[in-house]
């Protein structure tokens, strides 16, 4: 009979689903035919059926009518059917959460568990379980011991996995299985011994010790399951991970010993586990390699799957542990499987050498039409790679991707491409020219507005420096006349700063400009006519603040000034300087470094760290009257890590004043702080002026006290500064437990670190992105030189990363970069000084025995200039 | 149902199914009477408390019964209204020793005899004053008159001292029950 229904159910499903239009009501209703007496099971089991599958569509069942349902489901347990039985207990773990009273059918369940049919048992449990709440859990208790060692396989691991979902409802019932499972781990069973082993472990997980004893007495007396050695295996490795073991520990030698296991699956777990450790030497990598090596001729596809995955993964850290594998993966690159192929080239050109780069691309240019996205993302990220370590074949590679660029495929695709070039671009010079060929070409048929205004703000700025930049413009002015109005915009945009640099160009620009004016956009209309009136002027100053480096405030931050400027009404215009800069564009340096990293980016308009500690500060009514902050900086630890108290403090910097934000944890149990502050002793003439406490500071919860210094306003040059610094407090001790207080206290005192104030304190560090303008625009009338000798210093590159940690500021024109083999490299720096005041810093760097360095400073205030020149000397 | 099914039921060889609801107190000897009337193969060593309800089945000379076997505790007490509808006969157990919450059987009784579902039926009710056997337990008169059976009119009910442990008076009643129901097909 079964099997009948089975047939006809298959038919009807070839044409349609048989349950697509179902209706919840008519289901129900349907469901009354449970009541019946004789039971019909076969119709029963269909609406059974239905019911399941109406709620594993989503449809929501009222509490009343699941209830109704259920309980006349209950009745089908007068029925032997043994279809129509287990399809109960499917429905009841089903509505084990919408109906109410399920508890009804414990006995019915526990009589099935406990019964002679072998079918019945294990399902049943593991519907019992479903249903069981704490505090009835005592009540199955006993059965649930008997059913984890029952010799039946299946009845066993299904007590066995129920009991893991309920450790974490009750995991102090659960615990007192112990010994049964204990006893279920040494079954012949391979299952069983996996689920025993599964519970053993996540009832251990929290006790490091207790884990290791476990994984101890297993690895010793061996197992029989190949799954539960893949689970060893794990926990060995997590262990290894959180003990930070070195690899001479005996867990590490049970995992290396599991590479000579028989099984495959535990061979391969066992080199992956190896792989993916962390500082892991090559020495130790080699026998997983030569496993990983061996599946890679492997008849079994998954297998060659698996390693040359894994494969793929370590050449990333290790391209060298897996150069022994390259003939092996050269076979793979014919094998059928493109995913094995693709990810068989990938890896090849991680590892291969220069020489064996032009045959590769060939090969995958074969079939990359032929991949998913994904893998042809994978295939692009690989180029990237490869574009750093062999800036030579960069022409090979743009050619390549040009080509991919033009096939069909998604966003995350394409972004992965343009992301490519761009780096490419920025690493390489004289790739620059093709680059923006091939980017110009795609932005003809891009229908990515994100990507086409990315592309076109490049070609802004590097256009106008190629030797001939009046050829992109007629790419650009073509999105103006094609596209939507974000690129228009964009294009705009792009189109000012070649009139701004080239100035043949710019009477033709002007012109353009001119027709953009007509736009039928409004941002468009307005960026053309700003534009416009910006370039006629002609000057160099203008062009540079306008066009070529924009604002540099942030966002929320000048949105909430402006707002706070309309609500006040005062005579003064708006000062942009009162706005708090944007903290240094990280995201920049992030692509820098991760050209392909597609991460998304934060997003734009999310207020930063520093707007929210000036938020934070600005709801402190000591520190209203400080102005905008000026800048925060990165904490500082103040304590070690594992002492009583945890202090670390943030600098805070604003026009006159500087506040220190220490933010404080108790890590002692039995003690309550109270009226928490820290006292600073200056060295210099900075004058402390008030302290804000933390009212208390119970057990392990952070808190934090302000302590506020005014800045010495007679000598300007007086940047950096020393305190000392101890913690002054009320202690009360208290009850570990409860946290309850004694009544009376007593005062102490913990002396913390120094604290350092350095010029790096008080400069915002800010991006521009056309430094020579910005250079020009700040003029030379405060410009001062000296010149250093850093002894100390090696390397180039030594010396360019401690200045710019010294100043604080920001590198621009990627000149934080040195290029290799060169004896002689200019560093450009830029910032804005306390108070608001635009610095540039250039140093020209000379490497002869140490570093010679001839710094020039320009800055609109001559303090300032004197301020840096003192530091540096 | 097969052709052969319907053939044995033509020829009345086919036991007839009825329904039939097992109620009571907690402790008062439910599942031990129920588990006492199936055949001697069937029949379980320990009796746990029930939790919820178990459906059990026996046979008689002339009828199949199929019993709804409920849990007597007082938390699950409301859950026995769901099978009201299909009770075509009522057993109700009392444990004759405990006198104390004999005025409670008689409140679960009233509700029960008061449910709209089996108010305005005729059916049968058995009722087992169990545990016999005790010292102190109370006579059958005793209980029906504690109960105030009297007062039932509209139902047939009869009640029979047992001893669920030696299964001594359940047959007794098992027959009335069986008779009953005939009577009441035909």
């Amino acid at each position: 009979m079964i099997k009948k229904f089975d047939k006809k159910d298959e038919e009807a499903g070839s044409g349609s689903n048989p349950f697509q239009h179902l209706e919840k009501s008519a289901v129900l209703q349907e469901a009354r035919i449970f009541n019946e007496t004789p039971i019909n099971p076969r119709r029963c089991l269909h609406i059974l059926t239905k019911i399941i599958y109406l709620l594993n569509q989503g449809e929501h069942f009222g509490t009343t009518e699941a209830t109704e349902a259920f309980f006349a489901m209950t009745r089908l347990f007068q029925s032997n059917d043994q279809t129509l039985r287990r399809m109960c207990y499917l429905t009841i773990k089903e509505m084990a959460n919408i109906s109410e009273d399920v508890i009804i059918v414990t006995s019915s369940l526990t009589k099935d568990m406990t019964g002679k049919e072998d079918v019945y048992r294990g399902p049943a449990i593991r519907a019992l379980c479903r249903i069981t709440d704490t505090t009835m859990l005592q009540a199955i208790e006993r059965y649930m011991k008997q059913a984890i060692v029952d010799k039946v396989p299946s009845v066993s691991s299904s007590a066995l996995v129920s009991s893991l979902h309920m450790v974490k409802m009750s995991y102090d019932v659960v615990k007192r299985w112990v010994n049964e499972a204990q006893e279920a781990a040494s079954s012949d069973n391979i299952m069983v011994q996996y689920h025993a082993l599964g519970l053993l472990y996540h009832l251990r997980k929290n006790d490091r010790l207790a884990v290791s004893k476990m994984l101890n007495k297993f690895t010793k007396s061996g197992l029989k399951s190949p799954f539960a050695y893949c689970m060893l295996i794990r926990i060995a490795s997590k262990l290894l991970e959180e003990t930070e073991g070195g690899h001479d520990s005996p867990l590490f030698d049970f995992i290396e010993s599991c590479l000579r296991n028989k099984h495959e699956m535990v061979v391969y777990e066992a080199a992956s586990a190896i792989v993916h450790m962390p500082n892991c030497t090559a020495r130790e990598l080699a026998p997983a390699v030569s496993v990983l090596q061996l599946f890679c001729s492997s008849p079994k596809a998954a297998l060659r799957y698996a390693a040359v995955r894994t494969l793929n993964k370590v050449a990333m850290k290790h391209p060298s542990a897996v150069t022994a594998c390259n003939l092996d993966l050269e076979n793979l690159i014919t094998d059928s499987n493109r995913s094995i192929a693709t990810l068989a080239i990938t890896t090849l050109l991680k590892t291969g050498s220069e020489s064996s780069v032009d045959r590769l691309m060939k090969q995958i240019s074969s079939f990359v039409s032929e991949i998913s996205d994904e893998f042809k993302v994978v295939v692009v990220q690989a180029i990237s790679a490869l574009c750093q370590k062999y800036p030579r074949k960069h022409s090979v590679m743009m050619n390549f991707l040009s080509n991919m660029l033009r096939d069909d495929g998604g966003f995350e695709y394409k972004r992965a491409i343009v992301d490519c070039i761009i780096s490419i671009i920025e690493d390489n010079p004289e790739s620059k020219e093709t680059g923006l060929a091939h980017l110009c070409e795609f932005i003809e048929d891009c229908e990515h507005t994100v990507l086409a205004t990315k592309i076109l703000h490049l070609l802004g700025k590097e256009g106008p420096r190629t030797p001939s930049p009046s050829k992109y413009i007629r790419f650009i002015f073509n999105r103006v006349v094609l596209e939507s109005e974000a690129v228009r915009a964009a294009a705009v945009s792009a189109l000012a700063k070649f009139g701004a640099q080239n100035d043949d160009l710019l009477p033709s620009v002007l012109v353009l400009m001119q027709r953009c004016m007509m736009d039928s956009d409004d941002e468009v209309r307005d960026r053309a006519t700003f534009y416009m009136n910006v370039l006629q002027q002609k000057q160099k100053a203008l062009n540079a603040a306008y066009i070529f480096n924009g604002l540099s405030v942030s966002i929320p931050g000048l949105e909430k000034s402006l707002h706070q400027y309309t609500l006040e009404p005062s005579e003064k215009p708006f000062d942009m300087k009162t706005v708090p800069l944007a903290t240094a564009p990280i995201t920049e340096q992030k692509t820098e470094i991760a050209p392909v990293a597609t991460s998304k980016l934060p997003e734009k308009l999310a207020p930063s760290r520093q707007d929210i500690y000036q938020e934070q500060l600005a709801a402190i009514p000591e520190f209203q009257a400080l102005g905008p902050l000026f800048k925060s900086s990165e904490p500082v630890q103040l304590t070690e890590a594992e002492t009583e108290y945890v202090v670390r403090c943030i600098k805070h910097t604003f026009v006159g004043h500087m506040v220190f934000q220490f933010d404080c944890t108790n890590t002692l149990n039995d003690q309550l702080l109270q009226r928490v502050l820290v006292q600073m002793e200056p060295s210099e003439a900075y004058e402390v002026v008030q302290h804000v406490a933390a009212q208390s500071l119970p057990y392990s919860q952070p808190g934090s006290c302000y302590t506020l210094v005014r800045l010495p306003e007679d000598d300007p040059t007086a940047v950096s500064c020393t305190f000392s610094c101890a913690m002054k407090y009320l202690v009360r001790d208290c009850d570990p437990n409860t946290g309850e207080p004694d009544d009376d206290g007593y005062d102490d005192e913990y002396v913390l670190e120094d604290l350092e104030v350095t010029v790096a304190d008080h400069i915002q560090k800010v991006l521009k992105p056309n430094f020579s303008a910005a250079w020009e625009e700040v003029g030379d009338e405060f410009e001062k030189e000296e010149t250093f000798a850093l002894a100390s210093v090696r390397t180039l590159d030594e010396a360019v990363g401690n200045i710019i940690s010294f100043l604080g500021m920001q590198p621009c024109e990627r000149s934080d970069k040195v290029p290799e083999n060169k004896n002689s490299h200019i560093l450009f720096l830029a910032g804005v000084f306390r108070g608001g005041h635009d610095v540039l810093v250039r140093a020209r760097l000379a490497l002869a025995d140490g570093v010679t360095m001839q710094v020039t400073v320009r800055s609109v205030d001559e303090n300032v200039v004197d301020v840096i020149l003192a530091s540096v000397g | 149902m097969g052709l052969l099914d319907k053939l044995a039921g033509w020829l009345g060889l086919k036991k007839k199914d009825v329904n039939v609801l097992c109620l009571g107190l907690d402790n008062s000897g439910k599942t031990s009477i129920i588990n006492q009337l199936k055949p001697s193969n069937a029949q379980a060593q320990d009796i746990v408390p029930t939790i919820g309800f178990n459906i059990e089945k026996f046979k008689t000379s002339s009828l199949s019964f199929t019993v709804f076997d409920m849990s007597g505790q007082g938390r699950y007490r409301n859950l026995w209204e769901h099978y009201y509808k299909e009770g075509q006969a009522i057993i109700f157990v009392i444990d004759s020793s405990d006198k104390l919450r004999m005025v409670v059987a008689k409140e679960e009784l009233d509700t029960l005899l008061n449910h709209p579902d089996i108010k305005h039926r005729r059916i049968p009710i058995l009722f087992f004053a169990n545990k016999m056997d005790l010292r102190d337990a109370l006579s059958s008169v005793k209980v029906s008159q504690l109960l105030c059976l009297e007062n039932i009119k509209d139902k047939p009910w009869h009640i029979c001292a047992s001893n669920a442990v030696q299964g001594e008076g359940l047959q007794e009643g098992v027959d009335w029950l069986q008779d009953q129901i005939k009577t009441m097909r035909t």
